[in-house]
């Protein structure tokens, strides 16, 4: 069973979805939390059985597909993903458990279930085509679940998700055609495999070319500034549980894309766009954070704020040291937890009251202080206060890139600022002042069923800025990994100087180097 | 004066333009069918004529093909023909736009 | 010796956290006197620390990693050295007796149990942030004490001005972090560590502009905490949180976090003289610029807080001019007169409705007497008559000024010392003595309970004998770690006329205040609407431009961001290329209108085009081939 872990991790839930069909509906929340349980326990017991030493690849299965074009079903997993695939089966547990949805359950916890194996397979492929094949399939369920359980836009939002993502992947896709046919022409032979496109080293024109095919593929999914007007449609018209999905799972693909297609790819490439990238990745933070303060929604001012913090994780992926990297690794994972949090509990409120204006709340603190304990507890880990699962990210992501820039860091590092300001001020809007109206005074405080979606997600938030250390080793020692091959890649003299190489450290190890 | 392969190619590139001609302007679908005819006809004798210059027969059965063929499009056209106008008594082709997108 | 760090360490913790637990349940006083217990604990631990940092021992423990990736490796560590315990002992006093004391002063308010646990959880922020063994750690409590400060100041979230007022403090508080974090990342990429000890020992070798940024970028961090100009407003509004709160937050030991830092980070400030004297320029400074605003604000509690900034500007001259032990030392007396005038202030309020304004007070000394006695002597400790705490401190920071032949900080110093007695003393006149002004508005004031007042006689006590008695211990113990240097003035008759003429000064400052508000208390019209006085009462309008210049152009802006570039072009852009796409298909379905000659015309256009495409490429292939053949 070990050897095939992760395929049964990737076909368990679509297989039990399509049993599901069969399922009675008043028992297929049941099943679905059954389901979506067990996939939880294997995805935890995947991490107990993963050796956190290793850097390389584990859990690899190999199956042809169509062999004369080298493509085959090739899963494997290292730290980078590992942990980004117990949230997603995580989140969707959740997700099914703290379902308040009453129309046609059972057909969302359907389409959960077909989502999370197209997460799981993302995450896991090692194979380009397997990878773009789930990554496209991923559309699908979410498209379904806005355009089917969403708010009144939800058809104009669910397209414009729809076709805005498949026309970056499309791009994509051309993108790893000519990946595979460099390789065919440099070896002769035709290959899919990440694992042996690693071994490749492009010429730095041809690597300027990919680098931006499959940039176009990827920011359009994180989502960068400027292809990011579709994410607040999405948010704002998808049902919670939609949003959740998204923030937490769907939007790591992109960052995670990067990390294991662009950096390790096109290093010379990675190096020549750094600069421009981190000027996106910086617009994306202050005017995500600006954005986030005009709003009037707290749904859309948590959807803002998604696009600023994910302009800290691009940032830090591409300060291209280890430092960086980890840290931008470890804070999809914080910004996962925090922003499914922060849509979980908008989505508390939105179920009371049916509106996500805030001016429609105010003085929430006191008709129910549990919500607002556990909303200003995830609001302050948004903020990234130390001690919580955000600050350690953040922190790392800024210092990485510090060894890059010293400007574009401090301007970079407004994120403190500017996150502080759209956050408390959302908080005191909702939460404090006195209760005006009157629908407020008798809302009723956290339920149990929205405490045992909510409070795993405290502990966590607080368990890991604490020690996150099961979580930061494997990460650091996979990201080790993959800096040192783009150091070895590396061709330029620019790529060679920005990319440490790992191999002869110990030199900030002894601080005697220094003298 | 002897026959190049000059002149059955010019012949071949004439039929086709009158072939074209017919099919662009004619709003009758027998003379449509006919159109079609001399477009096949007129690449048959290209085909022909290639062949026997280079002294290939490639060129020459694939000629037959496409008469063999051509009969037997027709045998189904005119087969279609009679039916349309058994239902509509017209066969003008401005008629014919139940295909419209 | 670990045992005492960590139970002077955790059991604020343990307190806030099983108050926390009855946060939202009725009050019960249960959780105030475990929670001032669990504080006794942890002072008795680090009254025994002491004892053994005094013996010439030092504690240093890891307790575990935290963040460890590529070549940055950041435990928990804690040390308790000679610095460390000093602040130790201020903060486990101050806030044991301001616990103690809001038993009584939040007895009669809902929130008792939600207080208690975010005062313990402040206590252990500020451990945390003291006891650290690398700027990391100390970023955990920085950050720690911020958050609860916003939520002490907030504590009465329904409050309009006290929300806003947190979230000025916090939002403000992060600028200064912000810099604070580049200092944070210099360092560890010039050094390769956070550790205290590593990079002390190291900052030495580093090029001179990069231990001026580091110590800059550090500095500005410390600018914010303690609420130094220009990032100091949040400081005044902060009095919004309860009373106990200003006593042990923004009086006596958060505030001073940044001097803390700065004399823990005494190696790197000693490299750089000139950051040292700059600092020493700002702190003199906002001491006058502070005293300044003291003088003519109507707010008993405003007026605490620019004492408070003004001393904190003392502080600053002393760490800046590298008299690090003199600055820690005014830091401790300080801390102990500071918060038990807030206290006294706290008792005044209870007694007067929550009125703050001292002119609607007065003649108070006779219906609450041991307030009157304690708030007075804590105004002379502060005004720096001998033989009280303030005078030790306090005017060694003079004589600093004037060893290191600093004159100009010299004299802006004294005269700032004139006003801080003047300013202190018109408090008093104007709530204990003259008319009883308040009985115009129906209040008739109480003394507080007796407990509330037997647990300010500790910092009464510290207030008189802090300077006298510990001076030359502590002068001998905190030496071992800080730069040992004796200020004294060597000619004995400048050192008299300096010291006798600092009094006569003070007290005729003392003097003058009492005649002009003690008796009855006329208001000069004319003064009042003359230009200083409204520049003053105003604070110099600096909050009216903040809101000007920041506060609202951001907010403008941040509309036009969503309004005009996020709608209006981003997203239009995009709508906009998806609507061509669109109308392309519009406009050319007419091409399929299903009429078979014309789609047969379109497809020989199309067989044309593909001709000449095709044609013109080979062409154009050939060429190319040519040339390169």
């Amino acid at each position: 069973m070990q050897e095939h872990i992760l395929s049964i991790l990737i076909f368990f839930p679509a297989l039990a979805a399509m049993l599901g069909f069969v399922v009675h509906k008043d028992s297929a929340k049941a099943y679905g939390i059954t389901v979506a349980g067990i996939e939880f326990f294997l995805s935890l017991w995947l991490w107990h059985i993963y050796d956190p030493m290793t850097s390389g690849m584990q859990f690899m299965e190999i199956a042809p597909l169509v062999s004369a074009f080298g493509i085959n079903y090739m899963v494997g997993i290292d730290g980078i993903s590992l942990f980004i695939i117990v949230l997603s089966a995580f989140f969707t547990l959740i997700g099914i458990l703290s379902l308040t949805e009453t129309r046609r359950v059972k057909d969302l916890i359907i389409t959960l279930l077909f989502l999370e194996m197209t997460m799981i397979g993302v995450f896991s492929a090692l194979d380009a085509i397997v990878f773009y094949v789930f990554w496209e399939l991923s559309l699908v369920p979410m498209l379904y679940i806005i355009g089917a359980w969403g708010g009144p836009l939800r058809i104009y939002a669910s397209v414009k998700f729809f076709l805005y993502t498949f026309t970056g992947s499309l791009v994509m896709l051309v993108g790893m055609l000519f990946m595979a046919y460099f390789y065919y022409q440099a070896t002769g032979q035709w290959s899919f495999s990440l694992l042996e496109w690693y071994r490749l080293i492009l010429p730095v024109n041809y690597q300027m070319w990919l680098f931006a095919a499959f940039f176009l593929g990827f920011a359009i999914k994180v989502p960068m500034f400027p292809f990011h007007t579709w994410l607040p449609y999405a948010h704002g018209q998808a049902p919670t549980i939609g949003s959740v999905i998204l923030a937490a799972i769907l939007l790591k693909m992109g960052t995670y894309a990067f990390v294991r297609f662009s950096l390790p790819l096109f290093p010379d490439a990675t190096v020549a766009f750094m600069f421009p990238i981190a000027i996106l990745a910086i617009i994306m933070i202050i005017y995500g954070a600006m954005v986030a303060y005009a709003q009037e929604d707290i749904k859309q001012v948590v959807a803002y704020s998604s696009i600023s913090h994910m302009g800290v994780i691009i940032l830090g992926t591409f300060a291209l040291n280890v430092e960086g990297i980890s840290g931008s690794v470890f804070l999809m994972i914080a910004h996962g937890v925090v922003s499914g949090a922060l849509f979980l509990l908008v989505g508390v409120i939105y179920d009371r009251r049916h509106t996500k204006l805030m001016s429609e709340f105010g003085g929430l603190a006191s008709v129910m202080p549990r919500y607002a304990t556990i909303f200003g507890i995830m609001m302050m880990a948004s903020v990234g206060m130390p001690l919580t699962i955000n600050f350690v990210g953040e922190f790392l992501s800024l210092l990485g890139f510090y060894k890059q820039s010293h400007s574009y860091t401090l301007v970079a590092g407004t994120a403190i600022i500017v996150g502080a300001i759209y956050m408390l001020s959302a908080y005191k809007k909702a939460f404090f002042g006195p209760v005006t109206k009157e629908e407020n005074k008798n809302l009723k405080d956290l339920n149990k069923t929205e405490l045992y979606g909510l409070v795993p997600l405290v502990v966590i938030a607080i368990w890991l800025g604490v020690y996150p250390k099961p979580v930061l080793e494997p990460i650091n020692n996979s990201v080790e990994a993959i800096v040192q091959l783009m150091h070895d890649k590396a061709q330029t003299p620019e790529a060679k100087k920005r990319i440490p190489n790992l191999a002869n450290t110990g030199t900030m190890n002894s601080v005697s180097e220094v003298h | 004066m002897e026959l190049t392969l000059n002149h059955y190619l010019v012949l071949s590139t004439l039929l086709f333009a009158i072939g074209l001609i017919g099919v662009m302007r004619r709003k009758n679908l027998l003379m449509l069918f006919f159109a079609t005819e001399i477009l096949l006809n007129a690449v048959n004798v290209g085909m022909a004529a290639i062949s026997h210059y280079r002294g290939d027969y490639t060129g020459q059965m694939f000629a037959f093909f496409i008469i063999a063929i051509a009969a037997s499009e027709v045998a189904v056209g005119l087969g279609l023909l009679i039916v349309w106008y058994k239902r509509t008594g017209k066969i003008d082709l401005d008629q014919m736009t139940s295909m419209r997108g | 010796m670990e045992i005492y760090l960590y139970t002077a360490l955790f059991s604020p913790l343990i307190g806030s956290l099983i108050a926390a637990l009855f946060g939202a349940s009725k009050k019960t006083y249960f959780t105030g006197v475990l929670a001032s217990g669990l504080l006794l604990t942890s002072f008795i631990s680090s009254l025994i620390l002491l004892t053994y940092v005094m013996a010439g021992h030092t504690v240093h423990v890891e307790m575990m990693t935290w963040i460890a990736t590529g070549d940055l490796y950041i435990p928990f560590g804690f040390v308790v050295d000679q610095v460390s315990v000093t602040m130790m002992m201020v903060v486990t006093t101050v806030s044991t007796v301001v616990h103690i004391y809001s038993i009584g002063y939040m007895s009669h308010d809902k929130g008792f149990n939600r207080f208690f646990s975010y005062l313990s959880a402040f206590v252990f922020s500020m451990m945390v942030l003291v006891m650290s063994d690398n700027f990391l750690g100390l970023f955990i409590g920085w950050e720690g004490v911020g958050l609860c400060s916003w939520l002490l100041i907030g504590f009465w979230y329904h409050k309009e001005s006290a929300t806003w007022a947190a979230n000025e403090a916090f939002i403000m508080n992060r600028i200064a972090d912000l810099a604070m974090l580049i200092g944070i990342f210099m360092m560890y990429w010039n050094l390769g560590s956070l550790q205290y000890d590593v990079v002390f020992a190291n900052i030495s070798a580093l090029p001179m502009p990069v231990i001026t940024w580091i110590g800059i970028f550090l500095f500005i961090g410390a600018m914010g905490k303690s609420a130094q100009f220009p990032l100091h407003t949040w400081l005044a509004d902060a009095m919004e949180g309860p009373t106990p709160v200003s006593a042990l937050i923004h009086a006596a030991t958060m505030v001073t976090a940044g001097v803390y830092l700065v004399v823990r980070a005494n190696p790197i400030y000693s490299e750089i003289p000139d950051v040292g004297n700059a600092i020493a320029s700002l702190g003199a400074f906002v001491a006058m610029f502070a005293a300044t605003m003291a003088l003519v604000n109507r707010d008993m509690k405003r007026i605490i807080a620019y004492s408070t900034l003004s001393q904190l500007g003392y502080m600053f001259v002393a760490a800046g001019l590298g008299a690090y032990w003199v600055a820690l030392f005014h830091l401790m007396a300080h801390a102990f007169f500071k918060a038990l005038l807030f206290l006294g202030a706290g008792n005044v309020m209870h007694a007067m409705h929550d009125e703050l304004d001292p002119f609607k007070m007065g003649g108070l000394k006779t219906s609450m007497k041991w307030t009157w006695i304690l708030m007075t002597l804590a105004s002379v400790a502060l005004a720096g008559i001998y033989p009280l705490a303030g005078f030790f401190s306090k005017d060694l920071i003079l004589e600093v000024a004037f060893v290191e032949q600093h004159y100009i900080l010299y004299t802006v110093l004294l005269l700032t010392a004139g006003m801080t007695a003047f300013y202190s003393f018109r408090l008093i006149a104007l709530i204990f003595h003259g008319d009883k002004r308040h009985l115009e508005h129906g209040i008739h004031p109480h003394e507080a309970y007796t407990f509330m007042l037997y647990a300010m006689a500790p910092l009464a006590i510290l207030a008189v004998i802090a300077g006298m008695v510990f001076k030359t211990p502590y002068y001998l113990m905190v030496t071992e770690l800080l730069p040992a240097v004796q200020y004294h003035i060597h000619n004995h008759t400048t050192f008299w006329i300096m010291t006798i003429g600092t009094q006569l000064f003070v007290i005729l400052a003392i003097a003058y205040a009492y005649k002009k508000y003690a008796k009855a208390v006329k208001v000069d019209k004319k003064v009042e609407s003359g230009f200083f006085y409204q520049l003053l009462y105003n604070q110099y309008y600096i909050p009216k431009i903040y809101d000007e210049v920041f506060s609202k152009p951001y907010l403008q802006l941040s509309k036009l961001a969503w309004k005009q570039i996020d709608l209006k072009i981003v997203d239009a852009t995009v709508d906009g290329i998806a609507n061509i796409i669109y109308q392309t298909g519009e406009k050319t379905h007419t091409m399929q209108n299903g009429n078979l000659s014309s789609m047969l015309r379109w497809m020989v256009i199309g067989l044309v085009v593909l001709l000449v495409l095709a044609v013109a490429f080979t062409a154009g292939y050939n060429a190319v081939n040519l040339r390169a053949m």
